[in-house]
């Protein structure tokens, strides 16, 4: 018991970190309907880190390695904010889709020039959020309340950005600064977060919670606290099974998440008949 | 040289056909926003790839393609049935969880197969030097089938994207678009890999989309500049040795970036029907 303890301490508090970031990134998300932008901005952060390596000689953990990826980040924020803008034909979304084509293909790129890229590869999917340390929970916990705090600082533009563009910018808004801040800040985010995780599994905290929330709730409050459930159950019961039967942290988790989302859609569609029955009634 | 010069022709034969269903097909899929359609439909050939391998079947013979193909018509029906009601909830989100959740299937029977993150990794690369002429013949034949297929119901699957929620049986045609979709990632996918697949569906579609709303026209568009790019990534990395598939990605991507730039200056066109439908 005290074995388990120990190794499932770490990973249990990057998942609750992540969970609570995540969560209220994702319900923003999915307002935005820019699905895809986690997986795209955690290639463009593993591009920039493997130019690091390849062109400045930097190591896998070392601050530069750390300062390009956020970099490289940081210039695909300033391009979606910038298309978003002037680009109407296409959905943003179709957009970030094929510039993570674009940062993938890259990425092949430079592993091919460079030796043992591939092993870089299948890490950044996976994750390998057994091996957390209590130095990537800390700099993880600073640098996720600081963003927090500039989301709650500026929760004003970057909700009525999400609710509607269009009005937002008829309202005088400055769009493209503040959706560069919004890009940006998530990009912080994700770049740490697949550093613990891996790709897969910050997506699926990203999007699961915030879709079950949003089958019984409207209002943000609600679908936050139901996300931050939602995900931390799963974090727990996946860690549990990873333990006990001996598969991959990072994958179990997700599959519960995914799990209690189908069990979440499902229980509303019978709470929906249910109520549909009730008002039959007279 | 005579070597250099069939290799050339093997090449650009393979591009040329693979660019038109695949130009025409993401031209849908970014209209209608379904942008994580592809990669559900990659992932579950390569996890269908998987279990038969799981099953003791050899990787990439004529039953793991079989299997493969099971997988990818199973993924096309629920991402034709599963369609979220509820306003919050975009139809890409449940969409990009199908990927993310056959994706971890793959992960979670790769740890429990002998050598399994090999075979993870290599349904990523693909390997695009190894293209013969009886594969180009059996793909030729069966994108031109395919293909006929789309032009004798384009009024169904055009109305899928600009009146959705209008057509009869629309979940019926949905399943057929992605069917369709599946099939070629099931040919394409083992030699092309899944990122070369997808950078070949979305990247002249989604270019040639933002200068027209024809369909004729933007298939012609996409086709023509994707050739192009596609012929100069080839002749780079033949030149200069780069690595063959990332090379045509990055030419793509380099058309498409220039492409936002001129976008960008253009002066704006009104937003079309096609773009409020979606």
């Amino acid at each position: 018991m005290g074995d388990m303890m120990e190794i499932l301490l770490l990973p249990l508090l990057a998942c609750v970190l992540m969970t609570v970031i995540l969560g209220f990134l994702g319900i923003h998300v999915l307002k935005r309907e820019v699905v895809f932008i986690d997986i795209s901005l955690a290639q463009i952060a593993a591009l920039g880190a493997i130019t690091a390596h390849l062109a400045l000689g930097a190591g896998h953990d070392s601050v530069l390695s750390h300062g390009c990826a956020l970099g490289a980040t940081f210039l695909a924020a300033a391009f979606f904010a910038y298309a978003r803008r002037t680009v109407m034909d296409i959905p943003l979304e179709a957009i970030i889709g094929v510039t993570y084509a674009i940062a993938a293909g890259a990425t092949l790129f430079a592993a091919g020039v460079a030796t043992g890229g591939h092993v870089h590869i299948q890490g950044l999917l996976a994750g390998s959020i057994l091996w957390t340390t209590w130095g990537q929970i800390l700099s993880a916990m600073v640098a996720f309340a600081l963003v927090g705090a500039c989301f709650f600082l500026c929760r004003s533009p970057f909700n009525a950005i999400s609710e509607d563009y269009e009005n937002a910018r008829a309202k005088g808004i400055r769009v493209v600064l503040w959706d560069f801040l919004f890009y940006a800040l998530f990009g912080v985010v994700i770049t740490l977060s697949v550093r613990m995780a891996g790709v897969v599994v910050v997506f699926a905290f990203l999007i699961i919670p915030a879709t079950a929330s949003a089958l019984f709730s409207t209002r943000e409050f609600p679908r936050l606290i139901m996300a931050w459930g939602i995900g931390i159950a799963a974090s727990v019961m996946g860690l549990l099974s990873a333990y006990r039967w001996d598969y991959s942290v990072g994958p179990s988790v997700a599959a519960f998440l995914g799990l209690l989302l189908i069990l979440a859609a499902l229980g509303r569609s019978c709470l929906g008949r249910a109520n549909a029955q009730l008002k039959k009634r007279p | 040289m005579s070597e250099t010069l069939r290799f050339f022709l093997l090449q650009t034969t393979l591009l040329g056909i693979v660019l038109i269903l695949h130009t025409y097909l993401g031209l849908h899929i970014i209209r209608r926003t379904l942008v994580f359609s592809d990669l559900v439909l990659d992932q579950l050939a390569a996890f269908g790839m998987l279990a038969a391998v799981g099953l003791g079947i050899e990787y990439g013979g004529t039953e793991a393609y079989l299997a493969s193909l099971v997988a990818v018509i199973f993924g096309a029906a629920l991402l034709a049935l599963l369609k979220p009601s509820n306003p919050l909830i975009p139809r890409e989100a449940v969409i990009g969880i199908l990927y993310a959740l056959a994706l971890v299937a793959s992960l979670l029977l790769g740890d429990k197969l002998p050598g399994g993150g090999a075979y993870v990794t290599k349904t990523l690369a693909g390997s695009m030097l190894w293209v013969s002429w009886p594969l180009v013949g059996v793909t030729a034949v069966v994108y031109a089938a395919l293909l006929a297929f789309h032009f004798a119901f384009r009024a169904q699957f055009i109305g899928l994207t600009q009146n959705s929620g209008k057509i009869k049986n629309e979940r019926l045609w949905d399943f057929l678009f992605f069917t369709t979709q599946g099939i070629i990632t099931v040919l394409i996918v083992p030699v092309a890999g899944v990122l070369l697949a997808y950078a070949f569906l979305m990247i002249p579609a989604a270019t040639a989309a933002m200068f027209t709303n024809k369909w004729k026209g933007a298939v012609v568009l996409g086709w023509s500049l994707g050739f192009v790019s596609c012929l100069a990534g080839l002749g780079a990395s033949h030149r200069y040795d780069l690595p063959y598939g990332p090379s045509l990605v990055l030419a793509l991507g380099a058309l498409f970036i220039g492409s936002v730039f001129v976008r960008s200056v253009l002066p704006r066109r009104i937003p079309t029907n096609v773009n409020e439908a979606s």
